[in-house]
C-alpha cells in the first residue's frame, strides 16, 4: 500500500544522517539576525507584564511601525556581507495550455528594456539541477511541450536595473506578451494524485469490536483508476477517473473486504426499508485563493566565490524549503556550483496553509544561480499571486446519509469524494484523505464508506488551505444534518445532540478520540443562545416590519481534527544569570500570535513570559545531533523499534508551521524546555538558598516538592517558605552550575513520544524525545567536561516509548468543536444577504492567549463567509491560471460584509487547570459556511448544494 | 524610457531629487529609491489599500492615497506621511498604542494601511467631530476600503472606535 501524508515531501528519500546535509550539501536555515525580524521582545512598559498574560503581541511593535519584517522588505543592501546592488527577475508563465510553448519572443520590448538574461528550460537542464519528488514537474515547461498547467512558468527572465524591469513588466503584461505557440496540443489525462477509502462498520452494541475499520483492518487504496467517458465538466471537479476497488470478499485481503463491508453499507442506503430515511445529496465547492497579503517574494544571493547560495524566504516550511533547494542544486557544477544553502526565514504576511510546500523558494534559487553573482529579487504581484500560488481544492461531494425514523438516530452514510488538485501533486492525495477522514464530522454513525479521489489536471495547483478538506467534506455534511432534522421534524440541534459522538466512542477511523469530547457544550451554548431560541419571534417580527426582505436563522457545528499525525518540533528555553528567559523555536510566525504564545507558555514553569522570542530556527539545534530515516506515516513497528535503540534517532526532525499546531505542539516543547530548566535549575538552587544558615535554615520545617512550589508575582514561594525572584533564582542558578538552558525536541504521533533521561544524578521522563542541557557558569570542571564543541551536554536517552506504529492509522486523534449561528436578511428584489448576527461557539482546552483565539475566530468567521458567499475560482479557461484575476474579481469579505458589531464569540472555559492548548486556527472557519446555508434555506426555502451562493442565484430562487 | 525628476517631502524630510521613470509606481520608489519598506503591496490595483500613504494638502486636509498603481511623479512636489513616520523617538501615536492593546491584528502586513487611514479619519474628526452614535458607521466609511484577511477586522475597529471615543475633541 502506498500512500501520501501530509508533510511527508519524499516518501522514499534516505533521511539518516540527514542533519540538514542535502546531497553533500550543507544547509543551514537561519532565523532572521535578531536586528531586524523574527526575534522578538516584550515591551519593558510594564513592570508586572512579564506575570501575568501579555498585553500586547511580542511581534506587536514592529508590525504596528512598518519595520522591515517580511520576505518582501529586504534587498541586499539589507543583507550584512552581500554586495549592494538587487537585481530583478520575474517568471513568464503560460496562459493557456491548449499550444505548446514555442519560445520567448523579447523583441515586443525596447531594446533598453530587455532583461539581461533569458532562462529557459533548457538551461536548467544545463546546470544539472534536480527537482525533488515532492515537486515533480518541469520548473520551466521545455520548448516544444505544452505547459502542463495554467500559470506553468515558461522562462526566468532577469534585469540589473530596477528601472527597466519595472517597465519592462508591465510591457510585457500587455502587447508585448512574450509567449510564443507551437502546434495544439491534445488533452493529456494524468492518472489521479491518489484516493483513499475508509469503511467502518460498527458491531452489534457501543462496546463491541467494530466489525470492520481502518484502525483495525487498515486504510484502503485505490487498485487502480478507470477513466471515465469523456464528458462535458459539469462542475468543479467532475470525476473524470473513477477509482477501482479490490473485489469485494468478505474473507479476502483488508482491502477485499473494505470492498465487501462499503458495499453493504451502500446496499443499505440504495435500497432502504421504510424505517430508513435516505436524504441524498450532490454537492459542490469551487477552487479558492488564501489571499495572504503579501505576495510570495524571495530574495537570494549565488556566491560563487563560495560557494553559497543564500536566501531570504516567507515559508510556512523553511526546513522543506531549504532542503529541498539544497536538492535541487546538489549536482551544479562549475560557476553555478552551490555547496552551501543558507536561509534566512522571515515572518510571513499571511499564510492560511499556501506557503507550505509552495514551489515558490526554488524558483527564488533558480534566479539567484543564473543571476551571475549578483543579489536578486524575485516577487510576485498579485496577478501572478493568483496565476501561480496554491489553491484550495475544489471538491465534489456525493452523499447518502441514512436515518432512522423512529429513533431520529444516524445508521449510515456513504460519500464520494472527488478533488481538483490542479498541476502538481503537492498534498492532494493528503487533502482527499483528510477529507474523507473528517466526512462525518461531529457525530457517531455506525456504518460508513467514504471514498475520495484527488484528480490530476491543468488547473493551477492546489495545495493546503486553511481546512485541508475538512471545509469541503463538513460543508455538506451540516446541509444534510438539517435536512434529515426537518424532513423527522426534530429541532436541527437537538437532532446533533442525539447523533453527536461523545466521549469514548469511536469516530470514522475507529480510533476513540483523545481526551474528553465537548461536542455536547458547544451544542448546548448553541441550542441556549437568545439567537436560537428567539429566532421565530425574531423572524415574525422583522418580516412583520421588513416584508420585502426575508430573514433566516441557521446553525451549524463541526470539529476538527489538529495535529498531521507524524508531527516533530524544537525549543530551546535559556535562563540568563540575571533571569532573563529567551526562547528559540523551530516554529514561524504566520500571524496567529504563536511567538507571543510561546513566550506565554514559560510562565507556567518559570514565573514569567519570555523576554525575547526567536522564530523559524532550524540550524540551532545542532547540539541535540538528531538522526533520522524512513517515513514516519508508514514506518513498521520492527523498523522502529530497531531505530530507535540508536539515542540520536527520532522518527521526523521537524514540521512546517501548518494544521493548527502551533499551540499544541509548537509551545508542547517550549512548556517541557521551561519544566527542565525549572526542575534542575531553578528549583535545587531555591531549595540552596532556603536551606542555607544553620540546621538546615528556613527549610527546615517543611517538607518541599517541586511540584508544590508556585509563582506569585515574580516570586518562588512552596510551603511558607521566602518568595525569591526569579533573577536571584537564576543567579543562585548559575553559580551553582545548575541546568539554566534546555533543548528539546518532542513527536507526536497523535500521543506524544516519551522518554526518560538521567539530569544532574535524577531520572527525568518527559513527553520528548531529545535533550541537551547547559549549565550555570559556575559549573565544577566536571560538569563542564560534559560539554562538547557546541558548548551543550548531550543526554543520551535511559529509554524512549514512540507511540506505537498502528497509531498511523487513527486518521485524526486530536478534535476540536466549533459550532456557529447565523442571522440573515435578504432583500428579496436583489437577493443580497446581509449576515445581520452571528455567535460561534469553540472548545480549545486552555487557550494560552484568549485574544489571538477571538482573532482566530473572528478571522475564520469572515474567511467562512468568503467561502460561502463571495469567493469563486473558474478551474480552468478564464480562471486565474490567465494571470488576470486580482482582488477587483476574487472578492474577501470586507467588513462591511460581516456583521462587524454583531458577532459574538465564546470560548469555553477548560475542563481543568491542566487541559492542554488545542489547535483550532482552521475549525473556527469551517461551520459558518453551512449555517449560512441554513439560514439561507430557512429565509428562502431554497437548499443550495453549492458554494458560493450568489445574490443572483438566490433572487432566481425567490422568483 | 521616460524619466523625469522629482523630489518630494517624506515624514518631513525633503527626498531626492531622484531621475526615476515616468511610470514608476510610488510604492517602487518607496521601496527602491528610498528604503522605506513599511508600505505594503497588496495588489497592484488599488483594491486592498494596503499600500496607502497619508498626503497632507495645504490647506491642511490629508488624504490616505494608494501608491501601488499612481506614478511616484504624481506624488512631486507633495509632502506625504508614510508608517514610517507616525512614531517618534520610539513614542508610538494613539493609534499605534490602540491596535496594540486590542490585538488588532495577526499578520501584520495589512496594519501599515489601516494605521494611515484610520490616522486620516482621526484627523478629519478632529476637523469636525461627528456625533457619537455615528462613530461605528463613520469608521466602517473610512475603513472599508482596506483588505484585511487575517482578523475580521472586529479588533481593528474596535481600537479605533476606542480610540475615537476616548478622545472628546473627536465627537460630539
Amino acid at each position: 500500500m502506498t500512500r501520501t501524508a501530509r508533510g511527508c515531501g519524499t516518501l522514499d528519500r534516505r533521511e539518516f544522517l540527514r542533519r540538514f546535509i542535502v546531497g553533500g550539501i550543507g544547509v543551514t536555515v537561519l532565523p532572521f539576525p535578531s536586528v531586524r525580524a523574527d526575534t522578538f521582545g516584550l515591551p519593558s512598559s510594564s513592570p508586572d507584564a512579564r506575570n501575568g498574560p501579555p498585553h500586547r503581541r511580542v511581534d506587536g511593535y514592529p508590525k504596528v511601525t512598518g519595520a522591515k519584517l517580511y520576505s518582501a522588505d529586504f534587498r541586499a543592501a539589507d543583507m550584512p556581507g552581500w554586495p549592494s546592488r538587487t537585481s530583478h527577475a520575474m517568471l513568464v508563465r503560460a496562459r493557456d495550455v491548449s499550444q505548446a510553448f514555442a519560445g520567448i519572443d523579447l523583441s515586443g520590448l525596447e531594446p533598453s528594456l530587455r532583461p539581461d538574461r533569458t532562462v529557459l528550460a533548457v538551461d536548467l537542464a544545463a546546470a544539472r539541477l534536480r527537482v525533488p519528488s515532492f515537486y515533480a514537474g518541469d520548473l520551466l515547461c521545455p520548448v516544444g511541450q505544452a505547459p502542463a498547467y495554467l500559470g506553468q512558468p515558461l522562462a526566468l527572465l532577469i534585469w540589473n536595473d530596477f528601472a527597466a524591469f519595472a517597465e519592462a513588466r508591465q510591457a510585457l503584461r500587455g502587447a508585448a506578451n512574450p509567449v510564443r505557440h507551437g502546434a495544439i496540443a491534445g488533452p493529456q489525462p494524468r492518472t489521479p494524485y491518489g484516493g483513499m477509502r475508509y469503511v467502518r462498520v460498527a458491531g452489534p452494541t457501543p462496546d463491541s469490536a467494530d466489525i470492520y475499520s481502518p484502525v483495525l483492518d487498515g486504510w484502503t487504496v485505490p487498485e487502480r483508476y478507470q477513466p471515465l467517458p469523456p464528458q462535458q465538466l459539469s462542475g468543479p471537479a467532475a470525476p473524470r477517473f473513477a477509482a477501482e476497488w479490490d473485489p469485494p470478499n468478505p474473507s479476502g485481503s483488508p482491502a477485499a473486504r473494505a470492498s465487501y463491508y462499503g458495499q453493504q453499507v451502500r446496499e443499505l442506503l440504495d435500497n432502504p426499508n421504510p424505517d430508513l430515511l435516505v436524504i441524498e445529496q450532490t454537492f459542490h465547492t469551487p477552487s479558492n485563493d488564501p489571499v495572504f497579503l503579501e505576495p510570495e517574494t524571495g530574495l537570494a544571493w549565488h556566491d560563487s566565490s563560495r560557494r553559497t547560495l543564500e536566501l531570504v524566504l516567507g515559508t510556512q516550511s523553511p526546513d522543506d524549503s531549504a532542503s529541498s533547494i539544497g536538492e535541487l542544486v546538489g549536482e551544479t557544477s562549475g560557476d553555478l556550483r552551490v555547496e552551501n544553502v543558507v536561509a534566512h526565514c522571515t515572518s510571513i504576511g499571511g499564510g492560511f496553509g499556501g506557503r507550505d510546500h509552495s514551489i515558490f523558494p526554488l524558483y527564488v534559487a533558480l534566479a539567484a544561480l543564473f543571476a551571475a553573482n549578483t543579489p536578486v529579487r524575485l516577487a510576485n504581484d498579485r496577478f501572478e499571486q493568483f496565476q501561480s500560488g496554491l489553491k484550495r481544492h475544489a471538491f465534489e461531494i456525493r452523499s447518502k446519509l441514512g436515518i432512522d425514523r423512529k429513533t431520529g438516530r444516524l445508521v449510515a452514510y456513504a460519500a464520494d469524494l472527488t478533488g481538483e488538485g490542479g498541476g502538481l501533486a503537492n498534498y492532494s492525495a493528503s487533502v482527499g484523505l483528510v477529507a474523507a477522514a473528517a466526512a462525518i464530522g461531529i457525530y457517531n454513525i455506525p456504518k460508513v464508506d467514504v471514498s475520495s479521489v484527488v484528480l490530476a489536471s491543468t488547473a493551477v495547483p492546489a495545495g493546503s488551505m486553511r481546512g485541508y478538506g475538512t471545509l469541503q467534506s463538513m460543508t455538506p455534511l451540516e446541509v444534510m444534518i438539517d435536512r434529515a432534522a426537518e424532513a423527522l421534524g426534530r429541532d436541527p440541534i437537538a437532532f446533533r445532540e442525539a447523533n453527536a459522538l461523545a466521549s469514548g466512542q469511536r469516530n470514522l477511523t475507529g480510533n476513540i478520540p483523545g481526551g474528553a469530547v465537548r461536542t455536547q457544550e458547544v451544542l448546548d451554548k448553541l441550542a441556549r443562545h437568545r439567537l436560537w431560541t428567539q429566532r421565530s419571534a425574531d423572524k415574525k417580527r422583522h418580516s412583520a416590519l421588513y416584508p420585502e426582505k426575508a430573514y433566516g436563522v441557521g446553525v451549524a457545528c463541526v470539529n476538527k481534527d489538529y495535529g498531521g499525525g507524524a508531527d516533530a518540533a524544537l525549543a530551546k528555553v535559556e535562563m540568563t544569570p540575571e533571569g532573563r528567559i529567551l526562547v528559540t523555536s523551530s516554529a514561524v510566525e504566520i500571524g496567529t500570535g504563536l511567538s507571543t504564545a510561546i513566550a506565554v507558555r514559560t510562565t507556567e514553569h518559570l514565573g514569567a513570559c519570555a523576554d525575547r522570542v526567536t522564530m523559524g530556527a532550524l540550524s540551532e539545534w545542532k547540539p541535540l545531533r538528531l538522526e533520522t530515516s524512513g517515513n514516519p506515516y508508514t514506518i513498521g513497528q520492527a523498523e522502529q523499534d530497531a531505530a530507535a535503540s540508536n539515542p540520536r534517532w527520532v522518527p521526523r526532525l521537524n514540521v512546517s508551521t501548518y494544521a493548527s499546531i502551533g499551540a499544541h505542539v509548537d509551545t508542547h516543547v517550549v512548556a517541557e524546555a521551561a519544566r527542565i530548566v525549572y526542575r534542575f535549575g531553578v528549583w535545587p538552587a531555591a531549595i540552596a538558598i532556603w536551606g542555607k544558615g544553620v540546621m538546615g535554615g528556613q527549610a527546615a520545617g517543611e517538607f518541599l516538592r517541586p511540584e508544590g512550589a508556585r509563582f506569585v508575582g515574580d516570586a518562588l514561594t512552596a510551603a511558607g517558605m521566602e518568595p525569591l525572584p526569579l533573577a536571584r533564582l537564576a543567579e543562585k542558578a548559575h553559580e551553582m552550575g545548575l541546568v539554566t538552558t534546555a533543548m528539546v525536541h518532542g513527536f507526536n504521533r497523535w500521543n506524544w513520544a516519551a522518554a526518560a533521561f538521567e539530569i544532574l544524578g535524577a531520572r527525568w521522563e518527559a513527553p520528548i524525545d531529545a535533550l541537551a542541557v547547559q549549565y550555570g557558569r559556575g559549573a565544577a570542571s566536571e560538569r563542564r567536561a560534559l560539554l562538547d564543541s557546541s558548548g551543550f551536554h548531550l543526554l543520551d536517552r535511559i529509554s524512549v516509548d514512540f507511540p506505537n506504529t498502528r497509531f498511523q492509522r487513527f486518521g485524526t486523534n486530536y478534535v476540536a468543536a466549533c459550532g456557529s449561528i447565523a442571522v440573515v436578511e435578504i432583500e428579496r428584489s436583489t437577493g443580497v444577504v446581509k449576515i445581520v448576527e452571528a455567535y460561534s461557539v469553540l472548545e480549545c482546552g486552555r487557550a494560552i492567549l484568549p485574544e489571538a483565539v477571538s482573532g482566530q475566530a473572528q478571522g475564520g468567521f469572515a474567511q467562512g463567509v468568503g467561502f460561502a458567499m463571495t469567493e469563486f475560482l473558474p478551474l480552468f479557461e478564464g480562471g486565474p491560471g490567465s494571470g488576470d484575476w486580482n482582488l477587483d474579481r476574487y472578492h474577501v469579505p470586507r467588513a462591511s460584509d460581516l456583521p462587524l458589531w454583531n458577532l459574538e464569540v465564546e470560548i469555553l472555559p477548560p475542563l481543568g487547570p491542566t487541559d492542554v492548548p488545542k489547535g483550532i486556527a482552521e475549525v473556527v472557519m469551517i461551520p459558518i459556511g453551512p449555517a449560512l446555508l441554513n439560514a439561507i434555506y430557512d429565509a428562502t426555502s431554497h437548499r443550495f448544494t453549492s458554494v458560493p451562493v450568489t445574490a443572483s442565484a438566490i433572487k432566481e430562487v425567490l422568483g | 524610457m521616460k524619466a523625469v525628476r522629482i523630489s518630494l517631502t517624506i515624514n518631513s524630510a525633503v527626498t531626492g531629487p531622484h531621475q526615476v521613470p515616468e511610470t514608476l509606481p510610488m510604492i517602487d520608489y518607496l521601496h527602491e529609491y528610498c528604503g522605506l519598506t513599511g508600505t505594503r503591496f497588496g495588489c497592484g490595483i488599488g483594491a486592498c489599500r494596503a499600500c496607502v500613504i497619508i498626503v497632507d494638502h495645504d490647506d491642511g486636509t490629508s488624504a490616505a492615497v494608494p501608491t501601488c498603481f499612481a506614478a511616484a511623479s504624481d506624488f512631486n512636489g507633495k509632502k506625504v506621511r508614510t508608517i514610517e513616520g507616525h512614531a517618534v523617538g520610539g513614542r508610538l501615536t494613539s493609534l499605534q498604542e490602540a491596535f496594540l492593546d486590542h490585538f488588532s491584528f495577526q499578520c501584520g502586513y495589512c496594519t501599515p494601511g489601516f494605521v494611515n487611514e484610520a490616522q486620516v479619519l482621526l484627523e478629519s474628526l478632529a476637523r469636525e467631530p461627528v456625533p457619537r452614535a455615528e462613530v461605528d458607521a463613520r469608521i466602517l466609511t473610512a475603513m472599508d476600503g482596506h483588505i484585511c484577511r487575517c482578523t475580521g477586522y472586529v479588533r481593528y475597529y474596535e481600537a479605533i472606535r476606542a480610540v475615537i471615543l476616548a478622545d472628546p475633541r473627536l465627537t460630539r
